[in-house]
């Protein structure tokens, strides 16, 4: 069976095809595309021009998928979409389109819960069967395991998504958003040095954001490191290691350390608590290699592994919304025209998880 | 003179070539010169000189020399020795004058506890029990809770630990016995000592 | 020294306390290398001193928690309790508190005791005679169910909330020779439940006189008690008029906790 899948809940618009063998050997990914809505160093994405971006390729996107997968309308068993969560006016861009294709093709519907996309991509790409995953992206943090036919909340972000504070403040620093925010914070991070006292803000499984971002925002306008660069002081700043005064780099560097501590750390207490050896994490923050190599480090000390995918599945992506929505559709889901809406709330565990044990 | 009850002790979690030797006196006649020996830093009387009347147990008093051994393995004495952190590790508060003044050895002292920790092989039981025999002038009693309690200043000791209001001698009360108020007494100094300097 | 449980954040041991006839609990937190060193130094104080200043103030308050009787807050400390009994240097091996040890059995194992108690006995009888036995034996856990509501006002009267209320976090203090009769219980025999209850394990303890953290400590532990006796969730009511007669401003608390349940606190944690 085939299924086109297509993602568009935040900046990103993508189309994927996925094909299940009917002998029940591995999936293959047959198409993965994807265009990115670039803002201005310093500027986030806006829901009415993210929306604009997605309409203007959703029909180049399914065409360019079509052509690389070498299969026809003919071949696509259902069409699959995001439905929620995310950002409105985005969302509704490969909701429409999906709709259209199904009306155009006559094929069923499958709308998609963008989260249950993740783990269900994690799980095909990387293998591990029953991990603890962190899910950790611009619009959401949570860590989540499997327990009776639901993915199940265990700990989350009580504020702000960890993604969203990175963007923020590379927005603060003026960090560049090509091409993405949180990877040139990473590339940043690494000439940081110097570790600043931050907020760390762990409840139980559950964590805060908000008063981290606020007070790593204010270390940069005190030390004059907000809005433009000025590349010469930079390296001056980093050449002189005793300076009191951090410099960018050392931001960066101390809101991951700090960050990435706390998502390591809700997740080990859920490894403990659900006694799993596994951890998966996915979404758009799991690219980054200092967390995976942190989460890599807690796991091993456990006796367990980490599993992360590159920046092809964690990313948002229209794969994972095939491969999610063909699992539910050959466990006999499908989503009626008329219900074929999207949501910008829908948790992960109203999902029915009807195709796992 | 009559020879030393000396008490030689080996304290869970510290090394067992550290024993810790205690020896309890009452009607101590020479605690101004005891005290002089320890102003002019006698290099032979590095001993803890502890005013018995401000312990209340056994416990009470091991638990600051396990406090100040620990902090002495690990390097982190805040006063001279292993010796007067004994002293300044009984006190709730982080002033070392201050501990000595509420808990060392007074010119009035009639009830004295001397510690001595072997932090080298050439203090030994023997060595120590001689060396007090010889100069402590007091009658030795049993380093054991029972004498204890018959010598201990429980308005005092509460003071010095700022438990005034501490309710410890509540007997046929829904709260328990006397004995259950003394054990809190004693658990509440236990954790003052355990948690001093912690910022 | 035998490891009790081994959780993400601390390892539990039981240990001697200055002479090897004083039982001890000894909470290790290790150094996590994931994290950076100035940070990890940092945290592990923070908590293993919020955790000993936590106990330290409720055992002053009156409140039944375990003393604590050393405290080594500095994870650079190079002398390890767990090494000196191994005879080694055992370097960064962790901060940790020692706690006065108490004897007894965790309310989880009297309750699942209880209830296999209870099946055994609806098997083997079933005529009227029974019937004010059976009274008196519901009486015995109504009562123990109300000191465990009791436990957890005294511990919020005192301006603490626990953070992580389970029955596994409750002891029933044993007293006596058979204190610590884990072991030794017979199926079908009939447990033992009186005594005091002890509440333990302070690692997600903090200061609150806040309704809401107060109803979030109770509904934690009310989802706790319903997914681990589901037999025994019925008479949870009982826990929650032991806590309203406990002090004064229990019932907003529980007002409160009406709202907490309705909300469900999102999410489903315990399922």
């Amino acid at each position: 069976m085939i299924a086109i899948g297509l993602e568009s809940s935040a900046n990103k618009i993508g189309v994927g095809i996925i094909l299940h063998p009917d002998d029940g050997s591995t999936p293959q990914v047959l198409a993965n595309v994807r265009h990115t809505y670039v803002t201005p160093p310093g500027e986030g994405f806006l829901p009415k021009d993210t929306a604009r971006h997605h309409r203007a390729w959703a029909v180049k996107l399914v065409k360019k998928a079509l052509r690389e997968a070498r299969i026809t309308p003919k071949d696509v068993d259902c069409i699959c979409f995001t439905k929620g969560p995310g950002m409105g006016a985005p969302l509704q861009s490969a909701a429409i389109t999906a709709r259209m294709l199904s009306l155009l093709w006559g094929k069923q519907l499958v709308g998609v819960n963008h989260c249950v996309g993740h783990i269900e991509m994690g799980r095909l790409i990387t293998g591990s069967t029953n991990p603890v995953v962190l899910y950790v992206s611009g619009g959401n943090t949570q860590v989540i395991a499997y327990s009776s036919q639901r993915y199940r909340i265990f700990g989350e972000t009580l504020d702000i998504a960890v993604g969203n504070c990175l963007d923020r403040f590379a927005r603060t620093l003026c960090i560049s958003n090509d091409p993405a925010p949180g990877y040139n914070i990473e590339q940043l991070a690494k000439k940081g040095k110097k570790l600043v006292d931050l907020p760390y803000t762990v409840k139980g499984m559950d964590i805060s954001m908000s008063g981290i971002l606020a007070a790593i925002d204010g270390l940069a306008v005190q030390y004059g490191l907000d809005g433009e660069w000025n590349d010469a002081e930079e390296e001056a700043a980093s050449d002189d290691s005793e300076s009191a005064k951090p410099t960018r780099a050392d931001l960066c560097f101390s809101l991951q350390e700090t960050v990435y501590s706390m998502l390591v750390e809700i997740t080990e207490r859920a490894m403990a608590h659900v006694g799993s050896k596994e951890v998966l994490i996915v979404g758009g923050v799991g690219c980054n290699e200092r967390l995976q190599e942190m989460m890599g480090i807690m796991a091993r000390d456990r006796g367990g592994t980490v599993h992360a995918t590159d920046e092809r599945y964690c990313i948002d992506n229209g794969i994972m919304i095939a491969q999610a929505g063909l699992l539910a559709y050959k466990s006999g889901s499908t989503t009626p025209l008329k219900d074929s809406t999207c949501t910008q709330r829908f948790r992960t565990d109203e999902v029915f998880v009807k195709w796992r044990d | 003179m009559s020879p030393p009850l000396l008490d030689t002790i080996h304290l869970s979690h510290l090394p067992p070539s550290m024993p810790v030797h205690v020896a309890l006196y009452r009607d101590v006649q020479n605690a101004p010169y005891l005290r002089q020996q320890l102003m002019s830093a006698n290099a032979d009387f590095e001993y803890a000189f502890i005013d018995a009347s401000t312990v209340l147990s056994r416990t009470h008093l091991l638990s600051a020399v396990f406090r100040a051994v620990n902090d002495y393995m690990n390097g982190r004495l805040k006063s001279r020795n292993v010796h007067s952190e004994i002293v300044f590790s009984l006190s709730p508060a982080t002033n070392i004058a201050e501990s000595f003044r509420k808990f060392g050895i007074t010119d009035a002292t009639k009830d004295l506890l001397v510690v001595k920790v072997s932090v080298t092989p050439e203090i030994t039981h023997e060595s120590v029990a001689a060396h007090l025999g010889q100069h402590v002038e007091g009658t030795p009693v049993p380093f054991d809770d029972e004498t204890l309690s018959t010598i201990s200043d429980i308005a005092k000791i509460k003071k010095a630990y700022k438990l005034g209001a501490l309710n410890t001698a509540p007997p046929n009360q829904a709260n328990g016995t006397h004995d259950a108020g003394m054990r809190r007494l004693e658990l509440s100094v236990l954790g003052a000592i355990a948690l001093r300097g912690a910022t | 020294m035998t490891l009790i449980t081994q959780g993400a954040e601390a390892h539990l041991y039981k240990t001697t306390f200055l002479s090897p006839s004083i039982p001890a609990a000894l909470k290790i937190r290790p150094s996590k290398p994931y994290r950076h060193p100035i940070l990890d130094r940092r945290l592990t104080r923070q908590r293993v001193l919020q955790e000993a200043r936590c106990l330290a103030r409720l055992v002053r308050e009156g409140v039944n928690v375990p003393g604590v009787l050393g405290v080594d807050w500095d994870l650079n400390s190079v002398h390890s309790l767990k090494g000196v009994e191994k005879g080694e240097k055992g370097v960064g091996a962790g901060a940790w508190i020692l706690m006065e040890w108490i004897p007894g059995c965790v309310v989880r194992v009297v309750i699942s005791r209880w209830e296999k108690y209870l099946s055994s006995r609806s098997h083997s009888q079933g005529n009227g005679s029974v019937q004010a036995e059976k009274e008196e034996e519901e009486a015995k856990i109504l009562a123990l169910l109300r000191r465990v509501g009791a436990a957890v006002g005294i511990l919020h009267k005192a301006g603490v909330v626990h953070g992580d209320l389970t029955t596994s976090n409750l002891i029933l203090r044993g007293t006596g020779a058979d204190a610590d009769a884990e072991e030794e219980w017979k199926d079908g025999q009939e447990p033992n439940l009186e005594g005091d209850v002890v509440l333990i394990d302070f690692g997600l303890a903090s200061q609150s006189i806040q309704d809401e953290d107060r109803a979030v400590d109770l509904y934690v532990l009310e989802r706790a008690f319903g997914s681990t006796h589901p037999r025994t969730e019925p008479l949870f009511g009982e826990v929650l008029e032991g806590y309203r007669a406990s002090y004064r401003g229990s019932g907003s608390v529980l007002k409160r906790l009406e709202d907490v349940r309705m909300r469900g606190r999102k999410r489903s944690m315990l399922g």
